[in-house]
């Protein structure tokens, strides 16, 4: 048994293993197929509760991952945003001396969650610009939310 | 409405997040699918190869009490009962329940086809190279429950 402390860095080398056997497009496949598949509670919620049901969400995942993280939501104008301060994934990643990170490893993200939310008018927005030190900021908008910029301040590293 | 703010430090948590298995066992149906059942052997091999290398050394170093060990570790984290015996040449890892299957059931997720793989491929790998084989003596589909047995080859 894979312990599921450990299925961050079998995570990483399952990506590995897709890209030499079919490319990048092989490792993307995947991602879509996962989203379909495994992100069925984040579609429920989603559905049910609309914006709302990315705080629920994410309420358990980011908890039960032990994130160092701000979330917030504005359900009346139609936006929901995560500061993680420090990804616990990532930084496993980056700390264990004896494995190295697949090249692309917080894509994933990207691709998983917007799969799920576009289906409900949702823009899904990831800053990945220091996510090679454990950090990143993703953002979910109402098409309204976009349309007025909302929220002012963007989507920032924190 | 005022925007709400849910502020949490890595320490206000224990890391513990068995929604995890999930993306395993889907990962494992995905390659036996697309690849082949040799692909989801030949990645298990792999992963542990890299991530395990420093339990593969300890086992080198301390023989089966390294195994001991490292099973005894995994099952406390994951909240599974398991009775693990060290006797002399041979340690037996016997599984009452794969708290894994537990959860991807309880869950409602699919448990893969070779999930007994991240058992069978995963031990074998481990003591690869060493003196000692690994056995998977009996794997129970429905619960997981297992008989694992690691033992010293005949010279």
């Amino acid at each position: 048994m894979i312990s599921c402390r450990d299925f961050i860095p079998a995570y990483s080398e399952l990506f590995k293993f897709l890209e030499n056997r079919g490319g990048p497009q092989a490792v993307n496949d995947f991602w879509c197929f996962l989203s379909d598949r495994f992100l069925g509670n984040l579609n429920d919620y989603v559905a049910s509760n609309g914006i709302k049901g990315c705080w629920m969400y994410w309420s358990h995942t980011l908890n039960e991952e032990a994130c160092d993280f701000t979330m917030e939501l504005n359900e009346e104008e139609g936006w929901f945003r995560i500061f993680l301060h420090e990804c616990p994934s990532m930084k496993r990643l980056i700390t264990t001396d004896h494995i190295e990170p697949y090249h692309d490893y917080c894509k994933h993200c990207d691709v998983l969650y917007d799969r799920v939310l576009k289906n409900y008018g949702f823009e899904t927005t990831l800053n990945m610009s220091q996510c090679k030190s454990a950090r990143c900021a993703l953002m979910v908008r109402s098409r309204d939310a976009v349309a007025k910029n909302l929220p002012a301040e963007g989507l920032p590293i924190k | 409405m005022p925007t709400q703010v849910m502020r949490k430090k890595a320490a206000d948590n224990v890391y513990h997040h068995p929604d995890f298995h999930g993306g395993l066992s889907y990962g494992l149906e995905y390659l036996q699918d697309h690849y082949g059942p040799d692909a989801v052997r030949e990645y298990l091999r792999q992963f542990t190869r890299t991530f395990f290398s420093p339990l593969r050394k300890e086992i080198d170093k301390r023989g089966l009490e390294a195994l001991r060990d490292h099973f005894t570790k995994l099952y406390k984290d994951e909240g599974g009962e398991a009775t693990i015996t060290l006797n002399g040449n041979e340690l037996i890892v016997d599984i009452a329940e794969c708290p894994a299957v537990k959860h991807l059931r309880k869950r409602g997720h699919v448990v893969a086809r070779m999930w007994s793989e991240t058992s069978r491929t995963v031990n074998e790998t481990l003591v690869e190279g060493t003196p000692f084989a690994a056995e998977l003596v009996s794997y129970e589909e429905q619960t997981g429950r297992s008989i694992q047995r690691f033992y010293r080859r005949r010279a």
